[in-house]
């Protein structure tokens, strides 16, 4: 056996080289069916690893406890939900005094606020009334400077104010906040603390906050609003021990009846990623139908060029074959020819895919991790095409009858 | 790539006794038929052709247009299968050949030439020449060393990166004729090779099959004028697929 792959991809390529536009021309389908994969599976790389990171941030300790879960699917699911009762700072404190697993607890009530530094106003400031223990469970706020609420701080409904970084640029411009005076809702406040930069999620700021006694939150606002409660278990092997101590807790003052559901939402980091994983999962199933047809498409249009081809350069089948090549040479040149064609797109449709996952991860808040080998997979997903579709037209070249081939005209 | 063993040693085994046959003639047919079917009527365009070919004869085909030599040389150049009949070339009967021994004879033991030349148009003549090496597996050094030494016995060695439409008609048919002399063939089949060239350019080709025949190769060669047939040692005349008169010259 001596068929020369290298003298047949040369040979292909060559003759790729002489037909340029019409080669481009024929990738069209396998090009989009290949940026369409390479850039879905940037951005959901880039989305999987930007949720997880930001999740497991939260801790693989803690759960929250919710009036309505972090996702709701449905409108009727959500009238459902929003006839639970309002989650409370005596539902806390339950938890708190009769839950002997959970380590700490926090409740959080927050709503969009105005606040002002002089003459100087933000709009729509995140003002969150805490509990002690808000910063260092859950989503942990470090400082910059300053210092933390105290029980004191809490007790006494102190006006006293910790502004995140966001706050902190746009009022005070580098000049030191702590001591000065911030008016929320025309209330004033004493700045005791600034919180370290986190960023964004989602092209969301989580650092444009003012966080206040919860006690002090009560009194402005009312506790009208379920409750935010953060629970931290002794570590992640109890957290479903402190899950199902809270929620008999949690069902007992809400009187559920045995085998009723919950009137509550117990969630972890853990949830959170399942529900995740099978949403991007479901990204993926659509991505691949909607590649496969691409692909199909393009392969389609692959075999029709290369029936085309083979019409075209019969009488060159027939030059080879007068001069020993076998059915199997002519079979792999064109097979080559099919895969370079196919696989030259699939480069340019994971450069394309690439490029477009970039320019969406600078546009708009998804992130985009790229990744090398993803490169190698449009290749190959497209070289699989053009082997596939290839066949047909190839084995028609290779079966050509030398003579016939060669009176071709 | 070890798939089809089986064809492969078919191949060696031809080649082993295409080796050792070197006392029988080379081409002996028994019988030659040809029949297209054209509508309800029937063309024999070899109508029972019966001669031998020993090695080192320089054979010229003569005939009327139509008489059937075209179809004579493809069916001896493993082109074409004749409809009836028995065709030996180095004692192997050929019907019994598979569609990858025929190759292997298309590509080792003849070298065609053609009227029309039947270079690849986009390649060089260098390429076109090393084109039968590339596919017996010729390694690339030796393949370009016999190629360029092929393409030096026509003459053509300052030539070697033109491609054909860079050639003129007579470079052309020697850059053909190297092609089929590359692989030291047993038998150089030419049909018409002067045909599409001016008389004095056909008297150099001439020249050229002249001296591959003083150098040990076997010619067959098809022609309609006198003065090229004269070249030759022997002149077959065809009629209808008929052989006419098979005569001694020189
Ligand atoms: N493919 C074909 N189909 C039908 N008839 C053919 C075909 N090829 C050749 N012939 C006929 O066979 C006869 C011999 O043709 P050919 O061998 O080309 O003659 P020559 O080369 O001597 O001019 C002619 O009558 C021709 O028309
Ligand atoms: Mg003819």
């Amino acid at each position: 056996m001596n068929i020369n792959l290298k003298e047949s991809a040369t040979i292909a390529l060559n003759a790729l080289n002489a037909h340029k536009m019409r080669s481009v021309l024929t990738l069209v389908g396998v090009i989009i069916g290949v940026t369409t994969v390479i850039a879905v599976v940037s951005i959901v790389q880039g989305l999987d690893s930007y949720v997880k990171n930001q999740v497991l941030q939260f801790g693989s300790d803690t759960f929250t406890v919710q009036k309505f879960p972090n996702f709701v699917t449905s409108f009727e699911e959500f009238l459902e939900y929003n006839k639970r009762r309002d989650l409370t700072l005596e539902d806390m404190k339950a938890i708190e005094e009769r839950c002997s697993l959970c380590k700490a607890v926090a409740g959080i009530w927050d709503r969009s606020r105005t606040v002002k530094f002089g003459m100087q106003s933000i709009e729509d400031v995140d003002i969150r009334g805490v509990s002690v223990n808000a910063p260092f469970m859950g989503q942990v706020m470090e400082l910059a400077s300053g210092r933390h609420f105290t029980e004191t701080d809490i007790d006494h409904v102190a006006l006293r104010v910790i502004i995140g970084a966001d706050v902190a640029e746009k009022l005070f411009y580098g000049r030191d906040p702590l001591g000065l005076e911030l008016k929320i809702d025309g209330v004033p406040f004493e700045i005791i603390g600034v919180a370290k930069k986190t960023g964004s999620f989602f092209g969301q700021s989580m650092d444009n906050f003012a966080r206040i006694p919860i006690t002090m939150y009560q009194r402005m606002y009312g506790s009208h609003e379920s409750l935010f409660i953060n629970v931290q278990a002794p570590n992640e092997a109890q957290l479903p021990q402190a899950m199902d101590e809270v929620r008999v807790i949690m069902r007992a003052r809400q009187h559920t009846p045995y085998k009723k559901d919950d009137g509550f939402a117990l969630e972890t980091a853990a949830s959170f990623i399942d529900l995740w994983q099978s949403f991007s999962q479901g990204i993926f199933a659509v991505t691949i139908s909607i590649a496969s047809i691409a692909l199909i498409v393009g392969g389609v249009v692959i075999m029709n060029i290369m029936l085309v081809s083979v019409r075209e350069r019969t009488r060159e089948i027939g030059i080879r074959k007068a001069i020993g090549a076998r059915r199997r040479d002519i079979l792999v040149q064109f097979l080559i020819e099919a895969v370079t064609l196919a696989g030259a797109g699939g480069l340019l449709g994971a450069l394309l895919g690439i490029a477009i996952a970039l320019i969406i991860s600078k546009v708009s808040p998804l992130p985009a991790v790229i990744r090398w080998w993803s490169i190698l997979m449009g290749i190959g997903m497209a070289a699989s095409v053009g082997l596939f579709f290839g066949i047909y037209p190839a084995s028609r070249a290779a079966k050509l009858d030398p003579i016939v081939a060669l009176r071709f005209e | 790539m070890g798939t089809s063993s089986g064809a492969a040693t078919s191949v060696e085994e031809t080649r082993k006794d295409m080796g050792n046959n070197g006392d029988r003639p080379l081409i002996v047919t028994e019988d030659l038929w040809k029949t297209y079917e054209m509508g309800s009527e029937q063309i024999h365009a070899l109508h029972g052709l019966t001669f031998k070919i020993e090695r080192n004869e320089y054979v010229a085909i003569m005939g009327p247009s139509g008489s059937g030599k075209s179809t004579l040389m493809n069916v001896i150049g493993c082109l074409d299968t004749p409809t009836k009949g028995k065709y030996y070339i180095n004692n192997r009967l050929v019907s019994e050949l598979s569609d990858d021994e025929l190759a292997f004879i298309r590509n080792k033991e003849i070298g065609f030439v053609f009227q029309t030349f039947n270079l690849l148009a986009r390649a060089t003549a260098l390429h076109n020449v090393e084109l039968p090496l590339i596919y017996n597996g010729t390694p690339a050094g030796p393949r370009l060393e016999q190629a360029k030494a092929a393409l030096a016995k026509v003459d053509l060695a300052d030539r070697m990166t033109h491609k054909p439409n860079e050639l003129s008609g007579g470079q052309r048919q020697r850059v053909a004729i190297a092609r089929a002399l590359v692989n030291n063939p047993s038998i150089i089949l030419a049909d018409e090779p002067t045909g599409n060239l001016d008389t004095a350019t056909g008297v150099d080709i001439m020249n050229l099959f002249e001296r591959l025949w003083e150098q040990g190769n076997t010619i067959v060669l098809v022609t309609h004028e006198h003065d090229i047939a004269a070249h030759a040692n022997r002149i077959i005349h065809i009629r209808d697929g008929r052989i006419e008169k098979d005569e001694k010259v020189r």
